[in-house]
């Protein structure tokens, strides 16, 4: 049985895996939206250097603001754990996804 | 020798993150007072690499890379840039949030009686180990795709 978890992980972790899905809905954005791509761009430089920014801050401040929640009392580590699986790898699976076409098997980069 | 110093540090900070990460997988899921401090050393070390591997990636990233992407893009392994970096440099922030998120859960709970969080510290640095494993592999296609690149020319 898993004990009511502490308000920094629960915080945190929450945080975790909504910025893991968020960065891959910012990539998926900026890269069908050449409005957005070019907004990134000229923010700081280089889109990925927003990106990285972008997704960096929302991590630090929903963990803050979820970490002052009551959400701890309702969670547990052992549903966390599995949640930041989850996350992580739709996170990934859809960024990969996305950029699957470019491989040879599936007709990109081809020479 | 500067850029070939950044990019040999951004590696090795990188295998050292998954290192450390095994050790701290292998250190937690045999948690205990002996070794409690030893956990939150570990997982605090991981977060440190994973930050210095992504500032000096990304730093060689943004100022170096755009002419061996072209040479990679006008070359036979053109995909190693299109499906690889492209994957590899945004699927990062996760290990890399999850190497941040370490040390909170090492340092805030008690992993020796606390079984729940140290199912918890288990999945982060699994995770970490998996993703840190595609990084460095796809680094490498990377790397082959720059070859390539240049035995074309």
């Amino acid at each position: 049985m898993n004990a009511t978890m502490d308000k920094y992980t629960a915080g945190f972790g929450l945080s975790l895996a909504v910025t893991s899905l968020l960065n891959a809905i910012l990539l998926l954005v900026k890269e069908t939206n050449a409005g957005l791509m070019n907004a990134m761009k000229a923010a700081l430089g280089h889109h990925w250097t927003t990106h990285g920014v972008i997704i960096l801050t929302l991590f630090f401040m929903l963990g803050f603001v979820f970490s002052v929640t009551k959400f701890s009392e309702k969670w547990d580590s052992g549903k966390m754990a599995w949640l930041l699986v989850f996350t992580a790898l739709i996170g990934a699976a859809a960024i990969a996804g996305f950029f699957l076409p470019h491989l040879p098997f599936a007709g990109g980069g081809a020479k | 020798m500067f850029v070939q110093g950044l990019m040999f540090s951004h590696v090795m900070f990188g295998v050292l993150a998954i290192l450390f990460g095994v050790a701290l997988f292998t250190d937690t899921l045999n948690a205990c007072e002996a070794n409690r401090e030893r956990i939150k050393k570990l997982s605090m070390a991981v977060a440190v690499f994973l930050v210095l591997s992504y500032l000096i990636g990304g730093y060689w990233y943004v100022v170096f890379y755009g002419a061996e992407r072209d040479i990679i893009k006008a070359g036979q392994w053109a995909w190693a840039h299109s499906f690889f970096m492209e994957v590899k440099e945004h699927v990062f922030f996760v290990p890399l949030m999850l190497g941040i998120y370490a040390p909170i859960v090492a340092y805030r709970n008690d992993v020796c009686r606390d079984r729940g969080a140290r199912k918890l510290l288990l999945t982060v640095s699994t995770l970490i180990i998996l993703f840190g494993i595609f990084m460095e592999g796809a680094g490498g296609i990377i790397s082959k795709g720059l070859s390539m690149g240049l035995m074309g020319r």
